[in-house]
């Protein structure tokens, strides 16, 4: 501790080594490429829309990131495939066209990485009064969602009404409420938000017959290629 | 030197000099090994404590850590080595449908009716439905010359379609496949499906040649 | 200056009590107190924001028509004052004072202080202006827009020379723990915080790297910078004060310290468990959590003196290292893949984060600044009252706080993770009970901002009667006794 310089290079180092890590995950994922697939003749992930690409913008200026997570768990890790949330864990392949990867911390509210994926996804019309009036896409439950009526303005009707206008109650004759651009990007957005195809390779890699718990001796006959095509223990019944 | 119960919160009292701490606190990391060996329990319990901390790690790192591979996201799951990567199966009457599209449906139409005159049609041809031979010929070199399909004359021109010299399309032989399985199997036809195994046998048969004429078509089983 | 040998046998030398106030503290006096003071004012401003977004937890209409404190942002905005207003501030002001005082010389570069200051909180400002309309990252603890963070780098590298200066320059040979501690945060800071800069913000990298790259730095923000800037205070308080030398000091307290520095940026990846990045992230992040064990057993090893020790400055440093300790064990458990499964993406996460930057950090920098103001302005504290009731509240609202927010967010991660079969179907619990059924310890949990706040409040006017007001202060040499010299410890 008495030599200053070594002093420095030792602590530059100390943390150079942690970088390194960094730059081996740069290595590992920085080429990920999209996947092509012949049967849909198209490249996943897909590539989104100016206007979704806007609407991530949206997405992260009001922070939506604080109280959703965009990451999901794989089945036997937690409800996130019973909650209908997604078949399958999220890969890292998902992300690679994103700009702002926001995955999220807290799920205060669901997760949204397969919102337009999900069985059965909202439409504009749903995402429209969640942002108004914070109506959940559950029809059973009282509103808990905050309200963002700054994203809508209150015009004058003219000619016809907006087909996007929402439902208002108690609106001034005359009167409409309409999301303004950075609603309609944001709705865009969230409605362009699909992780469902299934890529051959993360699949094959990451399903294990039968799983075991942290801690425990995995099975002494289960070995890589053959285990590797089995289907994954389907757990949803029993959690 | 023990500080006194009731301190003023105004401002602490300090005890000793920076000096002195300073100078302490130096001899105590240089300090000499005991003359009377008298060892202290307290460095064999770190020595320990941080040995066991380091031996986990190992054990967990060896399980958990997928071999440092890229592409396991499961900690569960073994290396990528073994594991086979099953593509899902093509289904050639989604690829024979686009491929059609994009290659056929100029000339012989979407409708696979072809154009008087000069461009057959699919729809229930025999050449469709017959030889596969005479078929994967056809779609693999194209045709020169008159072609007689149900009971009419056609006079046109078909390039090569698959992958041979002259060729101005390239398709493989899964894709060659595909859409014979897909004109097969649509447009009022009915045929046994097309494997791409056939197609390049053929092809390995055939090697380099020109279009085919009718003539030669018909020499085939 | 020592004017007699340090020997077990000698007769203490007794120093007068205008001795122990050197030109150390009066020369650095401009410098320190500003730092503490914007300190201060940010700890107001981020425990307003930390009540605002803790009553929008379970009233979510609570001002969410207002476009800049609409939760999201009001979140990013708290967060940013706390870390880089509040801790940034206080932990400077420590550490340069530590090393000041044990450089044994007034500090250097004292002008270069005072600008870098200025300009990180006037860089902080614009940065929050910013997150209010709308410019956030949304990267957790990098929230401030891209344009002010070029900014409060330099700044902060104009600070930082001094401490680096008054290090280099000290007047003994050897260094003390307080010293790596106060220099290690001040030279890693500035490398973590430019590379996250440059692959989050100016040349992102691609997909999930950018989480991965904002999980290290957030753990290397925390057990670089923060943590380091804590110990620094508390490694030179708890034998100054006690006049004990610090038990079980020897290489293993050096080997604690690498310890942090070389392992602590690797548990960047402990948020990601179950995440989309490969499983060797979140195993080898794990595994450091738990190294790191040895780092927090050392320190409270170290430390523990200030538990017998008496005065204000002592009592915040033991709450501190409880906190720390608590905050460590905590991390490795709850990093485990089986007991993630249920804390993250919960409050639980959130408590744990108070825990460490509120909990351990903030009040180890409490302690140091209780000792270092009357020593640095020559003027007492002016209320004792203030000061005690300050302790109070801050020691009980971060305990109802970490406690609230812990029971919140176990609430929500068993509620999140059950999924029961119910006459065949399955029943999963839907948002609205999960908020239901955590609306009561999450209204704890605002109550416990307003108590911080409150805590703050009488902190900061305390501090201002003291700086600024000459009536009702006493000349600190007033109230100082006599030190003496700190006999080594026989084996």
């Amino acid at each position: 501790m008495k030599n200053g310089p070594v002093f420095f290079l030792g602590l530059f180092g100390a943390m150079a080594l942690s970088w390194g890590s960094i730059m081996l995950a740069n290595h590992q994922l920085g080429t990920l490429a999209p996947h092509f697939d012949e049967n849909e003749g198209k490249a996943f992930p897909e590539r989104s829309s100016g206007i979704a690409g806007r609407g991530q913008l949206v997405y992260a200026d009001l922070g939506c990131a604080a109280c959703h997570t965009q990451q999901v768990r794989r089945p036997d890790f937690g409800t996130d495939q019973a909650r209908g949330w997604g078949e399958r864990q999220s890969f890292a392949r998902d992300y690679i066209h994103q700009t702002r990867v926001q995955l999220g911390e807290s799920r205060v509210g669901p997760d949204l990485a397969n919102l337009a994926g999900r069985k059965t996804p909202p439409d504009a019309e749903d995402l429209t009064n969640l942002l108004y009036a914070g109506k959940t896409l559950d029809p059973q439950s009282k509103s808990q969602h905050p309200t963002y009526k700054f994203l809508f303005e209150t015009r004058e009707v003219v000619g016809q009404r907006a087909a996007n206008a929402v439902k208002v109650a108690n609106l001034a004759p005359g009167m409409q409420v309409v999301p303004t651009e950075r609603a309609r990007a944001l709705i865009t957005y969230l409605l362009s938000l699909n992780n469902s195809y299934a890529y051959p390779s993360e699949t094959a890699w990451n399903t294990v017959a039968a799983v075991a718990k942290e801690g425990e001796h995995k099975a002494p006959d289960a070995k890589g290629g053959a285990d590797a095509k089995a289907a994954p223990a389907k757990e949803a019944g029993h959690k | 030197m023990s500080t006194p119960a009731n301190q003023d919160p105004r401002a602490d009292q300090a005890a000793v000099t920076d000096e002195s701490l300073l100078a302490v606190h130096e001899k105590l990391l240089g300090k000499q090994p005991d003359e009377n060996a008298n060892y202290s329990l307290m460095p064999l319990v770190l020595l320990f404590v941080f040995s066991g901390l380091i031996f986990w790690a190992g054990t967990y790192l060896n399980r958990y850590s997928g071999q440092f591979d890229p592409g396991i996201f499961n900690e569960n799951a073994l290396s990528t080595k073994g594991a086979v990567v099953a593509a899902p199966p093509q289904d050639p009457m989604k690829v024979g449908a686009s491929v059609y599209a994009v290659t056929c449906a100029n000339c012989h139409l979407a409708t696979g009716l072809g154009q008087t005159g000069t461009i057959p049609p699919l729809a229930e041809s025999e050449w469709v439905t017959g030889s596969e031979e005479r078929l994967v010929r056809i779609a693999l070199y194209g045709v020169m010359g008159p072609i007689k399909v149900k009971g009419t004359d056609f006079n046109g021109v078909m390039p090569p379609h698959g992958k041979v010299p002259g060729s101005p399309y390239n398709l493989t032989d899964e894709r060659v496949a595909a859409v014979l399985t897909y004109v097969r199997q649509s447009f009022g036809n009915n045929a046994p499906a097309i494997t791409g195994v056939q197609v390049a046998a053929i092809r390995g048969k055939e090697g380099e040649r020109k279009a085919m004429t009718q003539d030669e078509l018909m020499k085939m089983p | 200056m020592i004017t007699a040998p340090i020997h077990a046998s000698s007769a203490p030398i007794q120093r007068t009590p205008s001795a122990e106030i050197t030109a150390a503290d009066t020369g650095s006096r401009g410098p320190l107190l500003l730092l503490v003071c914007a300190a201060a004012k940010w700890l107001i401003i981020s425990g307003v924001l930390a009540l605002i977004t803790s009553i929008q937890l379970f009233k979510p209409a609570f001002l969410a028509d207002c476009s800049w404190l609409t939760h999201g942002r009001a979140e990013a905005m708290r967060e940013s004052v706390f870390i880089y207003g509040w801790a940034a501030n206080a932990g400077l002001a420590v550490a340069l004072w530590v090393l000041a005082r044990l450089g044994g010389s007034p500090l250097r570069a004292g002008n270069w202080v005072i600008v870098g200051t200025v300009f990180w909180n006037l860089g902080l400002l614009a940065g929050l202006v910013g997150i209010a309309l709308g410019d956030a990252t949304s990267l957790s603890f990098l929230e401030l827009p891209r344009y002010v963070q070029p900014l409060m780098l330099v700044a902060y590298g104009a600070m930082a020379v001094a401490g680096v200066l008054a290090w280099a320059g000290r007047r003994t040979d050897g260094t003390f723990a307080s010293q790596w501690y106060a220099v290690a945060a001040l030279f890693l800071f500035p490398w973590i915080f430019s590379i996250a800069q440059v692959m989050l913000l100016f040349a992102p990298v691609r997909g999930t790297l950018q989480t991965i790259v904002a999980g290290w730095y957030v753990q290397g923000a925390w057990t670089l910078w923060l943590a380091p800037l804590a110990l620094s205070g508390a490694y030179y308080l708890v034998p100054k004060i006690t006049g004990r030398a610090i038990p079980s000091y020897f290489f293993w307290t050096a080997l604690s310290f690498w310890t942090l520095v070389v392992v602590g940026a690797w548990t960047g990846g402990r948020h990601l468990v179950g995440g989309p990045v490969p499983a060797w992230i979140p195993s080898v992040a794990i595994v450091s959590c738990s190294l790191l064990l040895f780092h927090y057993f050392m320190v409270f090893l170290n430390l523990r003196g200030a538990f017998g020790g008496g005065g204000i400055a002592l009592k915040f440093v033991s709450f501190g290292l409880v906190a720390y300790v608590l905050g460590g064990v905590t991390d490795s458990i709850t990093s485990m893949r089986a007991v993630a499964k249920i804390t993250q993406f919960t409050h639980f996460a959130v408590a744990q984060q108070q825990l460490a930057v509120f909990g351990a950090a903030s009040m180890m920098f409490f302690g140091a600044l209780y000792y270092l103001v009357p020593r640095v302005s020559g003027r007492a504290w002016a209320s004792a009252a203030l000061v005690r009731g300050h302790f109070f509240l801050m020691s009980l609202g971060i305990m109802l706080l970490v406690a609230s927010l812990t029971v919140a967010g176990w609430i929500q991660g068993h509620a999140l993770n059950e999924a029961a079969m119910v006459d065949g179907k399955l029943v999963l619990a839907s948002f609205a009970e999960i908020a239901a059924r955590t609306q009561t310890p999450l209204m704890a949990a605002a109550a416990a901002n307003g108590i911080l706040l409150l805590g703050s409040l009488i902190f900061a006017v305390n501090l201002l009667r003291t700086a600024f007001s000459r009536a009702g202060t006493v000349p600190v040499t007033d109230l100082l006794r006599p030190t003496s010299t700190m006999e080594a410890p026989a084996l």
